[in-house]
C-alpha cells in the first residue's frame, strides 16, 4: 500500500507562508520534489514526518491521519527521512548509527532495558545495510570523522535501517560528484524495486529528471506543476521560476 | 584502618555512587543537572523519616528511599520535557532550592534542625555503625551502581540516551521518544542517588537540609566532569579525587575549595574532556602504555641481543 | 499606608536585583554563558568598596573604585578563561564558571582577605535626604540605592545607544558570527561588555553592603541565583526585561512576606516561579517565540 496523501496543507511561520494549500498523492513511485531555494520543500518534509504541525490541512498515510503523531511515532509507521543538513550521531561509530535505526523503532520503551544492542543478530542486520549503502569500509569509525558525502550516505543508511515503506530524502545528492550521484541514483532505484516509495528533494535538475517517474514543482509554497519529467522540462511556468532565480 | 580513614572511605563510596548516578543523566542522556543533591536529599530524608518516625528497619528504608527518589526524579524531571540546555540547568537548580526549602520549613522533616537519632542498620540482630561491615555495604552499593551503569551502556536504553544527547531531531528520526527516555534517565539517576542518600543517613545518624544544597549539586557535577563525563571510569576517579584529596591532604584542608575551584578551571581550559575522559591526554597515554608491550615486544628483544 | 511602603521597599530591593542581573544578562546575551562567577564579582565589588571606604572615607570614591575593580575582574575572567571556551560544548564554560565561583568565594573567606565574618560598611546616606510622607518614608540609605541605580541605568542606556561599543554589542547579541563578519571588533565589544556588566555588579555589591551595613564573603550567593531567575523572567538576554522582572520579583517577594509571612521562604517562592516560568513561558514575560 504505502499511500501518502497530503491534503490542502498550509504552513505559516509568523507572517511567512511557507506552504500554501499543498495537495499531493504518492505511493509506489519515485517522486521528485523540486523548486528554488525557500520554496518550502524541506518544510513539506517536516510536516509529513511530524516535525512541524501544519497550520491547515492534514497528511494521511494509508488512510490514517497523521495528525497528532509525533516524529518518533511516524517512523514506526514506516515513514523515514533524512535531513538536508545532515545530523549523524557524531560520537557514535557508523555501525552504531545504523544500529539506532535498526533497534530504536523496535524497542521504543521499557523493553529497551532488556536487550543488548551489540549482538551477532543486530550487527548482521546493520552490516547488511552498510553493505547496501557501500559503507562497510567505514563501519567502525566515528561518524563525525566521515567527509560530508559519506555522512549523507550514512544518513540514508540510518533511515533505511528503520525499515521504512516510504523514504523521504532531502537533497541526498548535494555536494556529490557525478560519479557518486550516479551510484546514489542506482541505490534509490534498487530500493524502489524492493517496493519502497520514495520522495526525493533535488536541486540538480538533470539528476531529478533521470531518476524520478513523476515530479512536483514547488515555488513559494505552492505547487505549480506536477507531471512526468519531460512535461516538467517543457513547462513554461517552471522554466520561468528557474530562470527567474538563476544567477 | 583507623576510624577516620574508614569514614573517609565510606564518604568516598557514597559520593562515587552519586557521581555515577548523575553520569547516567548527564553523561549518557546529556541532561546537565545542577540539582542532583536534591535527589540525594530526598533519599536521605525518606530513610530518616521512615526510621525515626515509623521505626522501620534499614532494609525497608533503603528500598523505600530508592523507590521514592526514583518517583520524585520522574516527576521533577518533567520540566526537562519542555526546557533544554541552559534553561534545564536553571530549572534543576530551582528544583534543588525548592526541595531544600521544603526540608527546612516543613516541620514533619524536622526543620532546620533536621532529623536525628537515625538508628544504625541492623542485620540478624547485630547493629553496625561504621566499621568494616558498613564500608563493605557502601562499596557493595558502588559495585551495584557501576553494574547498572555498565548494563545500561550495553542495552538499547543506553543507545537511546546517546541519541538524545547527540541530537534530539535525529533521535526522533530513528524512532526515539526523547521525552520518554529523558524521564527514564531522570528516574534511574534519581533512584540510584536515593540509595546513596539512605546509606548516608544511616551512616551519619542524622540529616540536615544544609547537606543537600545547590553547592553540593555543583560538587557532584564537577566530579563527573573532572573525571570524564559519560565514561564508566571518569566519575569514579573524579569522585575519589575531589572527595578524598581534601580530606586526606591536611595541608590542603584550609584551601580545599580554592584548589578545587582552580582545578576545575584548569581542567576546563586544558582538558575539557576530563582527566581520563575519552581522548584526554592521560587516557591516551595510559591506553598506549598498556598496548605497547604486546606491539613492541619484538624490537625490544632484538635490542637485548 | 503599608502598601505604598511595601512598594517603595520593593523598589529598593529591585534596584539591587537590576544591577546584579544586568551584567549577567549582558554576558548571556553575547556569549550564551551562564556566568555563575558573577556572584564573586559582586562580592569582590562589595569588598573593594569596604576597603576603599575605610581608607578614604568617601562613599562616591569607594563606589567608583569598587566598580573599576569589579570591571577589571570581569574582563580578566573573560580574557583568561571564557575566551578559550567559546567554541567548546556549553558545559565547559559552565563548569569553569562554577570553578571560578567556588575558588573566589573560598579565597575571600581567608583571613588575609575578608575572613569568615560580616563586616560593617557604615555609610549613613552620603548626604541623601530623607523623604517622609503620610503614607511612606524613604530613608537616606534607600534614597542612595535608588539614586545610584537610576544614575547607572542612565549611563548604561547612553553607552548602549550612543556609542560604537553599544551598537557593536547589540549586533553581537543578535548574531556573534555575523557581527564579526561585518567588522565589529568582537573581542573589544565582549571585553567592554564584561567590564560594564561586572562594574554594575560591583556597584550592586557596594549598595547592598551599605544598605544592610554588612559585607561578607558569601553575600553573593543568593543574589546571583536570584539574578538567574530574573534573566529568565526577563527573557534571557533582554535588558528592559531585566528591569521589569526585577521590579516584579521584588514586589511579589515583598508582598508575600508582608501578607503571608514565612510559609515557605521567599527564596523558594522565587525558584518555584522560575520553574513554572521555564515550563510555561520559556521566553520570558515580555519575550516572544
Ligand atoms: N522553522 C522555521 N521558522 C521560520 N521560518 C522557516 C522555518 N523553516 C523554514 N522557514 C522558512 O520557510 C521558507 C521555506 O523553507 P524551506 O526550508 O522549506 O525551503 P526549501 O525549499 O527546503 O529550500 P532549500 O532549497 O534552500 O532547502 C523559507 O523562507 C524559510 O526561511
Ligand atoms: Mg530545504
Amino acid at each position: 500500500m504505502n499511500k501518502l496523501r497530503v491534503e490542502r496543507v498550509s504552513k505559516m511561520f509568523g507572517g511567512l507562508q511557507a506552504l500554501k494549500n499543498v495537495s499531493l498523492e504518492t505511493g509506489g513511485e519515485i517522486l521528485g520534489l523540486i523548486g528554488p531555494n525557500g520554496a518550502g520543500k524541506t518544510t513539506l518534509f517536516n510536516v509529513i514526518s511530524g516535525f512541524l504541525p501544519p497550520t491547515e490541512g492534514a497528511v494521511y498515510y494509508n488512510g490514517h491521519s497523521l495528525h497528532r503523531f509525533r516524529p518518533h511515532q511516524i517512523v514506526r509507521l514506516g515513514i523515514a527521512r533524512t535531513f538536508q543538513i545532515v545530523k549523524p550521531f557524531g560520537d557514535l561509530s557508523v555501525l552504531d548509527n545504523v544500529l539506532t535505526g535498526c533497534g530504536m523503532p523496535v524497542y521504543p520503551s521499557w523493553r529497551a532495558f532488556f536487550r543488548r544492542y551489540h549482538t551477532p543478530l543486530t550487527e548482521k542486520a546493520a552490516d547488511e545495510i552498510l553493505e547496501l549503502t557501500d559503507l562497510s569500509a567505514w563501519r567502525d569509525v566515528p561518524a563525525s570523522s566521515l567527509p560530508i558525502g559519506l555522512q549523507r550516505r550514512l544518513e540514508i543508511a540510518r533511515a533505511l535501517a528503520t525499515r521504512p515503506d516510504l523514504l523521504l530524502l532531502d537533497e541526498p545528492a548535494a555536494g556529490l560528484t557525478s560519479h557518486e550521484a550516479e551510484a546514489l541514483a542506482q541505490l534509490v532505484r534498487r530500493l524502489h524495486q524492493q517496493g519502497k516509495s520514495i520522495i526525493v528533494i533535488e536541486h540538480n535538475m538533470a539528476f531529478a529528471m533521470g531518476l524520478c517517474e513523476r515530479i512536483v514543482v514547488l515555488a513559494q509554497g505552492e505547487i505549480i506543476a506536477v507531471g512526468p519529467p519531460e512535461e516538467i522540462q517543457n513547462n513554461e511556468q517552471v522554466i520561468n521560476v528557474y530562470l527567474g532565480r538563476s544567477k | 584502618m583507623s576510624g577516620y580513614l574508614m569514614s573517609v572511605a565510606v564518604f568516598v563510596g557514597i559520593w562515587v555512587t552519586l557521581a555515577l548516578s548523575l553520569n547516567i543523566l548527564t553523561g549518557y542522556a546529556g541532561q546537565v543537572s545542577l540539582g542532583h543533591a536534591a535527589f540525594f536529599g530526598i533519599g536521605a530524608y525518606t530513610s530518616a523519616v521512615l526510621a525515626v518516625r515509623y521505626g522501620q528497619p534499614f532494609g525497608v528504608d533503603f528500598l523505600a528511599a530508592i523507590l521514592v527518589t526514583g518517583l520524585a526524579g520522574t516527576v521533577l524531571g518533567l520540566p526537562s520535557l519542555r526546557v533544554r540546555h541552559d534553561f534545564l540547568v536553571l530549572a534543576t537548580m530551582g528544583v534543588n532550592f525548592v526541595v531544600v526549602a521544603v526540608f527546612k520549613y516543613v516541620d514533619f522533616f524536622g526543620g532546620a534542625m533536621g532529623l536525628v537519632n537515625i538508628p544504625a542498620p541492623e542485620f540478624f540482630g547485630t547493629t553496625f555503625r561504621g566499621g568494616v561491615p558498613y564500608l563493605l555495604l557502601v562499596w557493595g552499593y558502588v559495585v551495584v551502581v557501576w553494574l547498572v551503569s555498565w548494563y545500561i551502556s550495553k542495552t538499547w536504553v543506553g543507545l537511546a540516551f546517546h541519541t538524545i544527547r547527540l541530537d534530539e531531531d535525529a533521535a526522533a528520526a530513528v524512532g526515539v521518544s526523547s521525552a520518554r527516555f529523558k524521564i527514564y534517565a531522570f528516574g534511574i539517576s534519581a533512584a540510584l542517588a536515593g540509595g546513596a542518600g539512605s546509606l548516608y543517613a544511616h551512616f551519619i545518624g542524622s540529616v540536615f537540609p544544609d547537606t543537600f544544597v545547590f553547592v553540593e549539586s555543583i560538587a557532584i557535577l564537577s566530579m563527573i566532569v573532572f573525571g570524564g563525563v559519560g565514561t564508566l571510569r571518569g566519575p569514579i576517579i573524579g569522585a575519589i579525587i575531589l572527595k578524598a584529596a581534601p580530606e586526606l591532604l591536611r595541608f590542603v584542608q584550609d584551601y580545599r575549595f580554592t584548589i578545587y575551584g582552580a582545578l576545575l578551571v584548569l581542567m576546563m581550559l586544558f582538558q575539557p574532556m576530563g582527566l581520563i575522559g575519552e581522548g584526554s591526554w592521560l587516557w591516551r597515554n595510559l591506553t598506549a602504555l598498556f598496548r605497547r608491550p604486546a606491539a613492541s615486544q619484538q624490537p625490544q628483544q632484538e635490542v637485548a641481543q | 499606608m503599608p502598601i505604598l511602603q511595601n512598594l517603595s521597599n520593593a523598589l529598593v530591593l529591585a534596584s539591587t536585583y537590576i544591577l546584579m542581573a544586568m551584567g549577567l544578562t549582558m554576558v548571556y546575551g553575547v556569549l550564551k554563558i551562564l556566568h555563575i562567577a558573577h556572584a564573586a564579582v559582586y562580592t569582590v565589588g562589595a569588598f573593594v568598596g569596604l576597603l576603599a571606604y575605610t581608607w578614604l572615607g568617601n562613599f562616591w570614591l569607594a563606589l567608583l573604585l569598587a566598580m573599576v575593580a569589579a570591571g577589571v575582574m570581569g574582563v580578566l575572567i573573560y580574557r583568561g578563561v571564557y575566551f578559550y571556551m567559546l567554541d567548546k560544548p556549553r558545559t565547559v564554560p559552565l563548569i569553569a564558571s562554577i570553578g571560578l565561583f567556588v575558588m573566589f568565594t573560598d579565597l575571600l573567606q581567608k583571613d588575609f582577605l575578608m575572613g569568615p565574618y560580616q563586616r560593617a560598611l557604615p555609610v549613613a546616606g552620603a548626604g541623601m535626604p530623607r523623604l517622609r510622607t503620610e503614607w511612606f518614608s524613604i530613608t537616606p540609605k534607600q534614597m542612595l540605592v535608588l539614586a545610584v541605580t537610576v544614575m547607572l541605568l542612565v549611563i548604561v542606556y547612553l553607552i548602549l545607544t550612543r556609542t560604537r561599543i553599544g551598537l557593536g554589542w547589540k549586533a553581537a547579541a543578535m548574531d556573534r558570527e555575523m557581527a564579526g563578519a561585518v567588522g565589529v571588533n568582537l573581542n573589544r565589544v565582549v571585553a567592554m561588555n564584561f567590564f560594564l556588566g561586572s562594574a554594575l555588579a560591583g556597584a550592586a555589591g557596594v549598595l547592598v553592603g551599605v544598605y544592610n551595613n554588612s559585607v561578607f564573603a558569601t553575600m553573593g550567593d543568593l543574589p546571583s541565583y536570584k539574578a538567574f531567575i530574573i534573566i529568565v523572567l526577563g527573557g534571557m538576554g533582554s535588558l528592559p526585561g531585566v528591569i521589569v522582572a526585577s521590579i516584579l520579583l521584588a514586589v511579589v517577594e515583598n508582598f508575600l512576606v508582608a501578607s503571608v509571612g514565612y510559609v515557605l521562604p521567599r527564596d523558594a517562592v522565587a525558584f518555584l516561579v522560575l520553574i513554572l516560568m521555564l515550563m510555561f513561558r520559556p521566553h520570558g514575560l515580555l519575550g516572544q517565540e
